[in-house]
């Protein structure tokens, strides 16, 4: 078998809830009456998103700490984490636009949410441009500073949806108050289930990414001692 | 009940792909690890000669 115990269950789990998932969006559900079944990206679109902050949060304490710490191991999470959160960052500009279209009647404008979301993808792609090379401890301290920079875009991104009146609309979860704005609880119920799904994978491949990156860097050292033993 | 099949085809597309590449990666990171404990195991007795 190829995973431990441990990591077997949180697979299982991971399984579990997105067959779940699947099931709850299209078998139990409701429709929304004025949107349709366009609608049903919410549950894709929303969880992608806050997976995404979760994820580049990760970038940002994981900077600090190497900055800190000057650990490789930091450094291994905050890129893991930067991969991840650019492929949920890619997941909410796609889905943004399909539920865009019948609903604004346009794929994109040119609003302070959208443009903040572009952003924010721009700045995580530089710093894994930035970390080409991953071996270059000067390259991964300046993108450990951007990785710590660019998470002041996330806090700009919910700011935007409250405060501006833009094509986005006003959030839905939780509202100012602390209410949400989702009436059915079926809808709210399904969203959990699919938000968790997508927490659960966002750890799986964390877990997954950390290692491959140690094990290239014990690679590394291997390379580094056969060097050594070649020119004894 | 318009493009009802479309989303659920494209939501069913999406995960089956998350579940390949998940098992793939967890196959190949397993493999990786088997082989570098191999290497490193190789090295440590041919530097103790």
């Amino acid at each position: 078998m190829f995973l431990d115990r441990n990591h077997m269950f949180h697979a299982i789990a991971m399984y579990i809830s997105m067959t779940t998932a699947i099931f709850l969006i299209f078998a139990y559900a409701p429709t929304d009456k004025m949107q349709g079944i366009v609608q049903k990206i919410f549950y894709f679109h929303v969880s992608s998103a806050i997976t995404m902050f979760f994820a580049f949060f990760v970038v940002f304490v994981a900077s600090i700490m190497y900055l800190w710490k000057s650990s490789d191991w930091w450094d291994a999470v905050a890129l893991s984490a930067a991969e991840i959160g650019v492929v949920f960052c890619t997941l909410v500009l796609i889905t943004g636009p399909i539920w865009g279209r019948p609903i604004w009647g346009t794929w994109w404008s040119w609003d302070p949410t959208l443009t903040l979301t572009l952003v924010l993808w721009l700045i995580y792609v530089a710093y894994l441009m930035l970390r080409i090379d991953a071996h270059d401890p000067k390259r991964a301290r300046f993108a450990a500073i951007l990785g710590v920079v660019g998470f002041v875009d996330v806090p700009l991104i919910r700011w935007s949806v409250e405060k501006w009146r833009t094509l986005h609309p006003k959030p839905v979860l939780i509202q100012e108050g602390g209410t949400t704005g989702i009436e059915s609880s079926a809808m709210l119920l399904t969203f959990v289930v699919c938000l968790g799904a997508f927490l659960l994978l966002f750890f799986y491949l964390l877990w997954e990414r950390t290692s491959i990156a140690q094990s290239r860097h014990s690679l590394e050292v291997l390379r580094q001692e056969i060097d050594d033993l070649l020119t004894r | 009940m318009k493009n009802f099949w479309y989303l659920f085809a494209a939501y069913s597309t999406v995960w089956i792909a998350l579940w390949v590449y998940t098992i793939r990666l967890s196959r190949k990171n397993k493999e990786l690890q088997e082989e570098l404990h191999d290497l490193q195991a190789r090295v440590e007795r041919v530097s103790t000669k």
